[in-house]
């Protein structure tokens, strides 16, 4: 009579029957990279929204702004819900690599789906890593009987895994993928993010070589258009490495309405005055900047990344008071066009995709690396002069000491990769975050705004998360954080 | 030519009430000795065919009445009812039964229908209010979707606390039965009488029973209100524009920020003149209204020697206090039994209801990020108007950060909707079989069917600045689109029973044995479209860019034996068991079939020897019961380890599948388990005229089941449902009424009082908690926890001095206590601050009538239990929303230093002041006078005339006085929920007929 109570659910699998087939192998290995859409990794508006954790940009309210204000704790919110996604992808992945050995395959594709995984694992272990400074790590399916009371491995143990995966990952990894597959994991991506790693790890020789890696395998070049890189259009362009796929309506983000309509992104006037002017001259030095016409004779990325008073934005011209928070708007990651008028885009309804890994980002991490490891070089001068070229800026002065080239790379690299959520990491490997995140800061008409604080014997790790602590005391907090 | 009988005399009289002289419709008359019987007409009149000669003693009876025997030498007389306040005879529903209320053994509280009567109820859940034991919290007011939550002795279990609704034997909800239709209500309160439902029952049972017709009579009521409704309470939100903007800038100054409105902005709307673009908007004016509300009900009913019926059409039509919400009710009710013959008795009940409610698209229900059109109003700013100048909706055109876009939330209102169509019929019909050796089969059939249809209609709406004209689309809403959902449910009940009785000598026996299957059928399907061309239509045919669908089923089964076992010697010494044998697909094969016994005695002390005497006692029992319930109450699949499909991602903008293990599961859950013990006594005296009941119970819910966390670094899944712990609920009720009449005034006071202590005993080691709540072994379930709060900073000094707060803490900040002492305030400083279940809940009902006029009071309230209110307007400028006035006076300044609040600043800007602590906790204590009604009987001999049997004009008003100490909503609010924005409770005033013809 108990057959009467026999019901099986008919909206999903279970454990015993899902790994059985390739197809299904596949679908997974698809959930792990729908991780990367988590709010804590690239999903909503949390990769742009680091600008406002740096010198760049400023948010006038919420989690980013009590960070920035050295106001932040562990309650606050972003960093439970960064580790949070961190570890949805790593127990994805970790699920798929566990199974994977179960199922009959062509062994060329188990390799590829392996390799994928692993990249993947190893993108989300980045902010365990970096951010956090060392977290559990865990590599097996997830199992809450065996990994909860799991204590904090060290940074370096985190950074070794990192390298490990990408290691194992690269070989297996293909070039580039047909037009149905683009955007999954390549060995390219593999190699540039490995050298991501390498450079914030300060690990200069090997940062070279692995960038120099990418270049020489000739699979990337610069799109011609630094704006038109983030057009919708071009989406998935020549110059893209790996980027998070967005797709209207199954899966978008906020970013026009935050950056336009919301002003959430409110570049400061330390950025807009960092941009040199047309022959590469601080405006300090300048004989073409005009202060009447601040924003004329710049370099053309300013225009490109940061909408300014006064010129044409979605048809219109910037009126006062448009972008109230700073008196700049970010233009970068919008799909508007100087020229066109547009609607606005509700939140939730937009679809660029966001870069993770970009060629000119490669070129700018070997001409770091190389001139960090060997001093300046022709290699260092022609990989920053592909990327000014690109904008129609002169070349730098070929007589650079190498203290004197480290500042240019540092200026090019803020000024080409500025609005990409990026410079936050930065200004904390190169150890100036308490210079340039400490005192007052204002909008254009030279008012104050706000106060930051940054204070480097704690701020340059986020404290572990207050709920991750509370549900496994194991965790050990960071320095200077309460629980 | 027929022979006339012999004898023959005919009897033809008058039943009428003893105190007003009122016709008595329905009063049976019978000759004793014979088996003879009559009925008294709607005007009380009868005419007898008795068969017998003069004198003879004619017995006459009534509902209420005490039964009258006289002798009688002549026809046309009148017969006087006295009536009855002895309610001992009463027959109480129980499961798969009834039994007289002199004999129960169990804890069971009933409300009858006139209890019921004209109070301008629109969902049955409020029936339950003033049932003692029973606490009933309405925490919102939309029509057709009015949130009413019931506890039956306190929160048992940590998920589902809803008892099980049973009508007329069959699960069904209760907010779908017409209150009209209520005969009576059951609350099953202890083990011993829930024990007969199994693994649903640990919550407490509720039994409804509808109305059917009555022998030999066809009646006809017809039962009308009107009235209107408004919002119970309205925020004190600060509506002038400058001391709104002022005030922001005042905060912004504390936090350290530059002012966000420059004096020129102030100057010019100070100087401006146009309403439209210098408005002081106060929105809760703008947004609520009064709401008219009217309700029809007409019941046709009778029946003959063999069949009775009752038939019953229900209109409700309410208006909701939000402005553009309304809801639509039909009922219908037919009930039909029949004695085919001696052995067989069959019956039906086809009830059906159809609910049309309406809404904004932006519904208040599901959130749109803002908490709907409701979290809309609580954002509305003084310097918003709803139209500009030429009548189209307005924008803003002050600009305020964090509140970039105004979603008007009237134009929100207006545009589109969303619509829900329910449709839901229950379906019962039964054989009952008389057998040979004292045994009844009956075999009862039921189907419950559930169709729903939700549609939304998102609009797209145009904005006028009312200071430029320039029009621009409302920013930020859904795209414009069409999303349909169809939900269906269907539940086939099948039970038998065999029922024995029989009385030997002093011993009366009751046997009950039964079987019961029960299957459950759950499926939706939606689909979504966009591509309009404009609001007009909203079909999803007439859209054509971006359709999407969904849908998916489930089932669910129930397997289940039980019996009883009733025994009594002389009414005097009862006893009772019961059993239940439950089996359910909820869980995994092995884990599935339960067993839940309950024994229970009761002892009636004044039929002993030694209280004959005493005649002043018309009842003394004793009461004691054991037994064990079960929960089953948990999504279903908990026990299945899935891979859950839809975890999709795009290549190059191709979508493909993806899955992901999202939840862990445990697949040794089993139900929960409740054992309680109940002891207690019924004391009624002077010929009822005061009853008293003493209830004390230990209830102790283990293998509780809860959906337990998992560290996010496992996976960051979420976590399986486990067995995990023990909860304890002690209580004692008590309730006590007296009635009397001291002439042509009767009166009648009652009064009701539950203590309830709510107790974690074990959660093997773990603590859960959730946002501001926790759950851990020695506190209250869901105990508030946070930060305990020792005053506002005066100045540097003090907060030198004190522990570490935060980097920028200032004068007129909230002071912590560090608990720990370890010189930092954090998460480890917090402690239990605030009980979200309350200890005391009571209620009690006034009631008088003189002659023709009654008088009834309902007073509700509850005591000791804390609320913790946080969100837009509870918290000031919240993320560019308003402030309530309290901030702009009584907050914290050099020169107020005794300030209520801490230093004005915004909460999102500032959240140091604004962390869980015991500042924000509120004590939510209220006394509610519920419903009071006056009512004016036509006299009988009025009536008589125009020949009708009752009519009765009363009005009524709902929620119309409250007492307490919460100032920042209504207190009958749902305690744990952090902010403000439920739809609004309402309070009525109506007035209605009864007419019965």
């Amino acid at each position: 009579c108990s057959s009467f109570l026999d019901v099986e659910p008919t909206d999903r699998y279970t454990d015993d029957n899902y790994w059985e087939t390739e197809e299904r192998v596949v679908a997974s290995l698809n959930g792990v990279y729908a991780s990367l859409l988590h709010n804590g990794l690239y999903g909503g508006t949390t990769p742009l929204y680091f600008e406002n954790l740096s010198p760049n940009a400023y948010r006038y309210q919420g989690d980013y702004n009590l960070v920035a204000q050295g106001q932040h704790n562990a309650n606050t919110a972003l960093f439970y819900t960064v580790w949070q996604g961190a570890y949805q992808g790593i127990g994805r992945a970790n699920n798929l690599l566990a199974n994977i050995g179960k199922v009959e395959m062509d062994e060329s594709r188990r390799k590829r789906y392996t390799a994928e995984a692993k990249f993947l694992r190893a993108v989300f272990y980045f902010p365990l890593w970096n951010l956090f400074g060392g977290a559990p790590l865990i590599l097996d399916a997830t199992n809450d009987a065996t990994q909860s009371n799991l204590p904090r491995n060290t940074a370096e143990e985190i950074y070794t895994q990192l390298l490990r995966d990408l290691n194992e990952a690269i070989p297996d990894l293909p070039a580039s993928y047909g037009a149905n597959e683009k955007g999954r994991a390549t060995s390219g991506a593999a190699l540039a993010f490995k050298a991501r790693i390498l450079l914030y790890a300060r690990q200069w020789e090997e940062a070279a070589k692995t960038a120099k890696e990418v270049i020489d395998a000739n699979n990337y070049q610069l799109f011609p258009d630094y704006r038109g890189l983030f057009y919708l259009e071009n989406e998935g362009n020549e110059e893209v490495i790996f980027d998070v796929q967005f797709k209207f309506p199954e899966f978008t983000h906020g970013f026009d309405i935050n950056l336009d309509q919301y002003n959430n992104i409110g570049p400061l006037p330390n950025l807009v005055n960092d941009y040199y002017d047309r022959e590469g001259k601080n405006i300090g030095q300048s004989n073409l900047y005009d202060p009447a016409k601040p924003y004329e004779n710049r370099d053309p990325r300013l225009q490109a990344t940061v909408i300014v008073k006064g010129s044409l934005f979605k048809g219109a011209v910037v009126t006062e008071g448009q972008y109230p928070r700073t008196g700049y708007g970010q233009k970068k990651y919008t799909v508007f066009k100087d020229d066109i008028p547009a609607a606005t885009i509700p939140d939730g309804q937009s679809e660029l995709n966001y870069i993770l890994l970009r060629y000119a980002d490669v070129l700018l991490m070997y001409a770091e690396a190389q001139n960090e490891a060997y001093g300046p070089d022709q290699s260092v001068y022609n990989a920053l002069q592909q990327i000014r070229s690109r904008i129609g800026m002169p070349g730098l002065s070929t007589s650079l000491s190498q203290d004197e080239l480290r500042r240019e790379i540092r200026h090019e690299r803020r000024i080409e990769l500025a609005g990409e959520g990026l410079y936050y990491y930065d200004i904390r490997r190169w150890g100036i975050a308490q210079e340039v995140l400490n005192g007052d800061i204002y909008n254009d008409k030279g008012q104050r705004i706000d106060t930051r604080r940054f204070d480097p014997q704690r701020d340059n790790l986020w404290p572990i998360p207050a709920i991750a602590i509370q549900e496994n005391p194991a965790l050990a907090q960071n320095p200077g954080y309460g629980n | 030519q027929q022979t006339k009988p012999l004898i023959n005399s005919t009897l033809s009289g008058k039943v009428q009430d003893a105190h007003t002289g009122e016709a008595v419709a329905g009063a049976t008359l019978t000759l004793e000795g014979t088996t003879h019987r009559a009925t008294s007409d709607g005007n009380g009149r009868f005419n007898f065919v008795t068969g017998q000669k003069f004198p003879y003693t004619l017995i006459a009876s009534y509902v209420g009445y005490k039964t009258v025997k006289l002798v009688v030498n002549s026809s046309d007389i009148v017969v006087q009812l006295e009536p009855d306040l002895n309610e001992l005879e009463d027959v109480v529903v129980v499961g798969y039964g009834t039994q007289k209320k002199s004999t129960l053994t169990g804890a069971v509280a009933t409300v009858d229908s006139k209890f019921l009567s004209n109070r301008p109820i629109t969902n049955s859940t409020q029936a339950l209010q003033g049932a003692n034991g029973v606490y009933v919290n309405q925490n919102k007011g939309r029509p057709g979707a009015e949130g009413n939550t019931i506890r039956i002795r306190g929160v048992g279990t940590l998920n589902n606390n809803n008892p099980l609704v049973l009508v007329d034997g069959i699960e069904y909800p209760l907010s779908e039965v017409n209150p009209n239709d209520i005969e009576s209500i059951s609350v099953l309160k202890d083990a011993a009488s829930a024990a007969i439902y199994g693994n649903r029952a640990a919550n407490g049972v509720i039994l409804v029973k509808t109305k059917t017709g009555q022998k030999g009579q066809f009646q006809v009521d017809y039962n009308i209100y009107v009235g209107s409704q408004r919002s119970t309470f309205k925020p004190d939100v600060v509506s002038n524009a400058i001391q709104y903007m002022e005030g922001k800038n005042r905060a912004l100054t504390n936090e350290g920020k530059p002012a966000e409105y420059g004096t020129e902005l102030l100057d010019e709307y100070r100087n401006g003149t146009d309403p439209f673009i210098y408005p002081n908007t106060n929105w809760f004016d703008v947004m609520y209204r009064n709401a008219p509300i009217q309700e029809h009900n007409l019941r046709l009913s009778g029946g003959g020697e063999k069949t009775t019926f009752s038939l019953s059409f229900g209109y409700l039509n309410q208006d909701g206090v939000l402005i553009a919400t309304d809801a639509k009710k039909y009922t219908l009710n037919s009930n039909v039994q029949s004695d085919l013959n001696s052995w067989l008795k069959i019956g039906a009940n086809l009830a059906g209801t159809f609910w049309n409610d309406r809404e904004s698209a932006y519904t208040a229900d599901e959130g749109n990020g803002e908490g709907g059109i409701m979290g809309l109003l609580y954002r509305g700013l003084p310097m918003q108007v709803p139209y500009a100048q030429d009548g189209s909706y307005a924008d803003q055109w002050v600009r305020v950060p964090g509140h970039n876009f105004f979603r008007n939330p009237l134009a929100l209102s207006y545009e589109g909707f969303r619509r829900n169509h329910r449709y839901r019929t229950l379906a019962n019909v039964f054989a009952e079989v008389k057998l040979p050796l004292n045994l009844t089969y009956k075999i009862t059939a039921a189907a419950n069917i559930f169709f729903g249809r939700e549609k939304y209609a998102y609009p797209q709406i145009s904005l006028t600045n009312p200071k430029t004209g320039v029009v621009t689309p409302m920013g930020n809403i859904p795209a414009r689109g069409v999303k349909q959902i169809a939900t269906e449910g269907v539940n086939l009940t099948n039970f038998h029973t065999l029922n024995f009785t029989r009385q030997f000598g002093d011993h009366s026996v009751n046997a009950l044995a039964g079987f019961s299957m029960e299957r459950f059928d759950d499926s939706d399907f939606d689909a979504y479209n966009q591509g309009y061309l404009g609001n007009e239509l909203n079909e999803l045919d007439a859209g054509s860019t971006a359709p999407a669908v969904g849908g998916t089923s489930s089932q669910s089964r129930l397997q289940s034996y039980f019996g009883r076992i009733n025994y009594s010697f002389r009414d005097k010494y009862i006893f009772e068991a019961n059993v239940r044998y439950d089996g359910s697909s909820r869980f995994a094969n092995g884990k599935r079939w339960g067993l839940f016994p309950s024994f229970s005695g009761a002892w009636r002390l004044n039929r002993e020897n030694f209280l004959a005497e005493a005649s002043w006692i018309d009842n003394l029992k004793l009461r004691a019961s054991w037994g064990q319930l079960g929960n089953q109450n948990i999504p279903l699949y908990s026990y299945v380890n899935a891979i859950s499909l839809g975890n999709n991602y795009s290549f190059n903008n191709n979508v493909v599948p993806g899955t992901a293990i999202i939840q862990l599961a445990d697949p040794s859950i089993s139900w929960e388990k409740t054992t309680m013990t109940n002891i207690g006594v019924d004391f009624d005296i002077l010929q009822g005229k005061l009853a008293f009941q003493l209830d004390l119970f230990d209830k102790t819910t283990s293998e509780i089941l809860r959906q337990v966390n998992v560290p996010a670094q496992v996976g960051n899944l979420t976590g399986p449902f486990r067995n995990i712990g023990k909860v304890s609920n002690k209580g004692i009720e008590v309730s006590l009424a007296y009635q009397d009449a001291i002439g042509d005034f009767r009166y009648r006071v009652g009064g009701n009082l539950a203590y309830l202590k709510n107790e974690v005993l074990d959660v093997k080691g773990n603590i859960y908690y959730d946002g501001v709540t926790i759950i851990r072994k020695g506190d209250p379930i869901s105990a508030f926890y946070g930060l305990q709060s020792a005053g506002i900073f005066q100045n540097e000094a003090e907060i030198e001095q004190h522990a570490f707060q935060a980097a920028n803490t200032r004068p007129g900040d909230i002071r912590y206590v560090d608990q720990n002492q370890d010189g930092i305030v954090d998460n480890n400083d917090r402690i239990v601050i605030g009980n979200s279940i309350p200890k005391y809940t009571y209620g009690f009902t006034l009631s008088g009538s003189y002659k023709n006029v009654d008088l009834d009071l309902f007073f509700q309230g509850v005591a000791d239990v804390d609320t913790y209110a946080n969100g837009n307007l509870a918290f000031p400028y919240r993320n560019g929303a308003g402030v309530t006035n309290e901030w702009l006076t009584d907050s914290w300044t050099p020169e107020n230093p005794g300030a209520r609040l801490p230093i004005l600043t915004t909460s999102s800007g500032y959240p140091q002041n604004f962390l869980t602590s015991d500042f924000w906790i509120k004590d939510a204590s209220y006394l509610r006078l519920k419903n009071i009604q006056l009512a004016y009987s036509l006299p009988g001999a009025w009536l008589e005339r125009l020949h009708i049997r009752r009519f009765k004009v009363f009005v009524n008003a709902q929620n119309y006085l409250t007492f307490t100490d919460f100032k920042l909503g209504d207190p009958e609010r749902n305690l744990t929920r952090a902010n403000m924005i439920d739809y609004p409770n309402y309070k009525s005033i109506t007035a209605g007929v009864n007419l019965t013809l």
